[in-house]
């Protein structure tokens, strides 16, 4: 048989040699299998701060998926649930050197009891401060990736303690997983820019009219760059400086309202970031101009951060005020209009001084106050250290509802009456000042800002909601972003002289570097172990043998059937 | 290691045929050149039966989860084919029944396993990802070995003009199953629900169940004589 066939091959083969060649070559390159499950999962954050790095430094995976249970850990991908995350199993896996560490958040924060999301909040830093070489993911839990946790977490924990037997049967009915995700190694960002808007409104009368400046970070912070919304810190000071843009704006538009005040507003990007786009903003202004609003005369600065909640109000200064001064008239206004008008607000002073020796600026107003600027930052945490400022808990809830009667949830959030308060508060403390009322002998219950002019609630809860529909992590917005234009676009409806802003890391000495491959997608592939392969070969060989013998004793079945057979035919 | 897994699937589905050609003496006729005509005739077949198809037989609009049996029906008719393809491979080979019978099974069985099981398993059994449906379609070239092998003797014996009358019914009835076994294999894995390896064994029986049946019938009419 085998001449005849070589004959007839070659034959073949003469002529299509080419062509079975280039088969050859297509039919050998590696190829992509379907997978169990694929699913997106994004990076832990990666960047570098004025020469100090940070975060997770890898990004590519390709290795076989443990739960913590297991106790080889290294070169595995850990894959770790919300509910049983903890730092010492994360310490452990680092230890152990694990591959790479999944964690797995529930779809809906919201059914994550409050204590679980506190301690992975409080956590949060310290992941970060952590610096590994091994690559983070954060991935959004879903039915199939459920049940992958949960047949790797039921072959990990059996692993350490069975006889050779029972792992014998285990290899045969066992899945494993094998993580891959798609994408290259991560690398710094070259050249990403950093933009920041302004915007005026002109006072009435003539020349060297004061300024007071209104300041709000527009982007967030999180462990992971593309979960962070940032619902309270800091989209809740955005709503509110557009809002504030808004009413202003309106009040501006009539001369017998017009005030003597010049108003600028800033949205700063990079605020997590050691406040950069502030920071470049201010060198701009005050050194490379001739003449800017900044320059002349400024009565105060008022940042804007994270107010979206809570009946506390604290003003965080880092010099205290002194009497008769712009500055103690705004202190002087905030703590009458509390008093009088929402008794229910706790408002405070707090005192610290800028330490220039920290890695990082407490608050924006400490920037404006390096530049010799009296700046004030408004927020309802006490602290510049609280971790509801960087946590990527911080979302807007779907439940929380106009009324009031939105469920509790877990994780710092907005809610929108106390929003709208805190606007209020604002709105009323600045017209204050600007129409210097107290002096002009104003009760401390005159309102303002009601009826035609009220804060609007269904614009706050839609500018909330907008904000954090997307991550606005400060890697992402780049200058095209659809964020950045439509704040623009928003600026330019109330305000004048819109302008924007851009910062760039410096070549030499960056003040920030950001990397890429921040979301990934990961394949999940069931695989089955080595001697798994092998256990089939040697059954597969058995078989055949079988095989072999019944068709070699073929002529007995065909024998006995003659037999049966030939007896019903004599009788004929 | 998953090539290993491939070589696995591969040995399982190819060696069987290796054996049942060398241990059935078809090597000793020269067979091979013969086998591969029947070979060519299987792809001619085909080719007729998906342009009948595709021609004039409308695509199945109905929803999802609804099995047109009506329209499976009529396809499974159009298998007829395949018996008139093995028929036309068996008269043109001069020999003994034995010999024309094995040579157009074992051409029409291995030409449909390089056509429909080669491709699958190449691209699917050496990727990352296991799934038994590999082994699974391995042991299904096995038994559509013996289910071509069977057919071939059916059609043999119908064709026969010494044929017993007694004999008719039977040889008719086995043709049936044979053209509609596909037919009825989804049959019943759409109605009972059957899990694959279920139906893979629901096959095998049905197959053998076939398969003995022409054999009984085909030694009697051998030795009848």
């Amino acid at each position: 048989m085998f001449e005849e066939a070589s004959e007839v091959l070659e034959n073949m083969l003469k002529w299509s040699f080419p062509l079975s060649l280039v088969l050859f070559l297509v039919l050998v390159c590696p190829l992509r299998a379907e997978a169990a499950h694929e699913f997106s999962v994004y990076r832990m954050q990666q960047y570098d701060l004025q020469g100090q790095t940070y975060g997770s430094r890898n990004a590519i995976l390709n290795t076989e998926a443990r739960t913590v249970e297991a106790e080889v850990l290294s070169r595995r991908c850990v894959m770790m649930r919300l509910a049983d995350f903890s730092f010492e199993k994360y310490q452990k896996a680092l230890r152990q050197s694990a591959g790479a560490v999944v964690i797995i958040l529930p779809q809906n924060m919201s059914t994550m009891p409050q204590d679980i999301v506190q301690q992975f909040m409080e956590l949060e830093p310290e992941l970060l401060a952590t610096e590994t070489i091994v690559p983070v993911y954060f991935a959004l839990e879903d039915e199939e990736l459920l049940s992958i946790y949960t047949q790797t977490q039921m072959s990990s924990s059996s692993q350490g303690s069975s006889s050779a037997a029972e792992v014998l049967l285990h290899t045969a009915t066992a899945n494993g997983f094998q993580m891959v995700t798609s994408g290259a190694q991560s690398k710094a960002v070259s050249d990403w820019a950093i933009t920041s808007l302004e915007g005026r409104l002109t006072g009435a009368g003539g020349e060297d009219l004061p300024t007071i400046v209104l300041v709000a970070h527009y982007d967030s912070f999180g462990v992971a760059p593309w979960l962070s919304y940032g619902a309270d810190s800091n989209g809740s000071g955005v709503a509110i400086l557009l809002e504030l843009a808004r009413l202003f704006s309106r009040l501006y538009s009539y001369k017998r309202t017009h005030a003597g005040y010049n108003l600028l507003f800033f949205l700063s990007g990079g605020g997590k970031f050691n406040y950069q786009g502030t920071k470049r903003w201010l060198e701009d202004n005050l050194d490379h101009t001739d003449s800017s609003l900044l320059q002349d005369n400024v009565a105060f600065v008022l940042c804007l951060d994270t107010l979206g909640n809570s009946d506390n109000l604290h003003l965080h200064v880092s010099k205290p005020p002194k009497e008769g001064s712009p500055q103690h008239t705004l202190l002087k206004e905030l703590e009458t209009v509390a008093a009088h008008q929402h008794p229910e607000l706790k408002f405070s002073m707090v005192h610290k001084k800028i330490n220039l020796a920290d890695d990082t600026l407490a608050w924006e107003h400490e920037r404006f106050g390096i530049r010799r600027l009296p700046a004030f930052t408004l927020s309802h945490l006490e602290s510049h250290r609280s971790p509801a400022r960087h946590s990527i808990m911080d979302m807007r809830s779907v439940s929380s509802s106009l009324e009031g009667a939105g469920e509790a949830t877990a994780g710092p959030h907005v809610d929108l009456t106390k929003l709208s308060r805190n606007t209020k508060v604002i709105a009323e403390t600045l017209a204050r000042v600007i129409y210097n009322l107290t002096e002009k002998g104003a009760s401390g219950d005159l309102e303002i800002f009601t009826e035609q002019m009220q804060v609007q609630e269904d614009q706050l809860m839609s500018l909330v909601d907008w904000l954090t529909a997307q991550p606005r992590a400060a890697q992402l917005l780049d200058k095209d972003s659809s964020i950045v234009n439509t704040l623009e676009y928003y600026l330019n409806r109330y305000l004048k002289d819109v302008k924007r802003h851009l910062v760039r890391a410096d070549k030499r000495d960056p003040e920030f570097v950001f990397y890429d491959q921040l979301k990934q997608t990961m394949n999940a592939y069931r695989v089955k172990p080595a001697i798994f392969d092998l256990l089939l070969a040697a059954c597969i060989a058995s078989y055949l043998g079988v095989l072999y013998l019944a068709v070699q004793h073929f002529g007995l079945l065909y024998g006995f059937l003659r037999r049966v057979t030939a007896p019903r035919v004599k009788q004929h | 290691m998953t090539l290993f897994h491939f070589g696995n699937c591969f040995s399982l589905a190819y060696f069987p045929y290796f054996i049942t050609y060398k241990c059935s003496g078809l090597s000793e006729y020269n067979a091979f050149w013969r086998c591969v005509q029947a070979g060519a005739t299987y792809l001619f077949v085909q080719l007729c039966k998906m342009l009948f198809l595709a021609t004039f037989f409308p695509t199945w609009e109905g929803g999802a989860g609804v099995y047109d049996f009506v329209g499976e029906f009529m396809k499974a008719t159009v298998d007829m084919a395949d018996l008139l393809g093995l028929h036309l491979v068996m008269s043109r080979n001069a020999g003994k029944g034995e010999y024309k019978i094995m040579v157009a099974a074992m051409g029409w069985a291995t030409a449909e396993l390089i056509m429909s099981r080669c491709i699958p398993l190449w691209v699917g059994a050496r990727g990352i990802e296991f799934d038994w449906k590999y082994i699974q379609m391995s042991f299904d070239s096995n038994i559509s070995l013996v289910h071509y092998i069977a057919m071939a003797a059916v059609v043999w014996m119908f064709t026969r003009y010494d044929l017993p009358k007694s004999f008719r019914l039977p040889v008719t009835i086995l043709l049936g199953l044979c053209v509609y076994k596909g037919f009825l294999m989804e049959l019943f894995v759409h109605v009972f629900l059957l899990g694959s390896w279920t139906a893979l064994l629901v096959k095998a029986v049905l197959t053998g169940a076939i398969s003995l049946c022409s054999l009984f019938l085909f030694v009697t009419l051998v030795h009848s004589n």
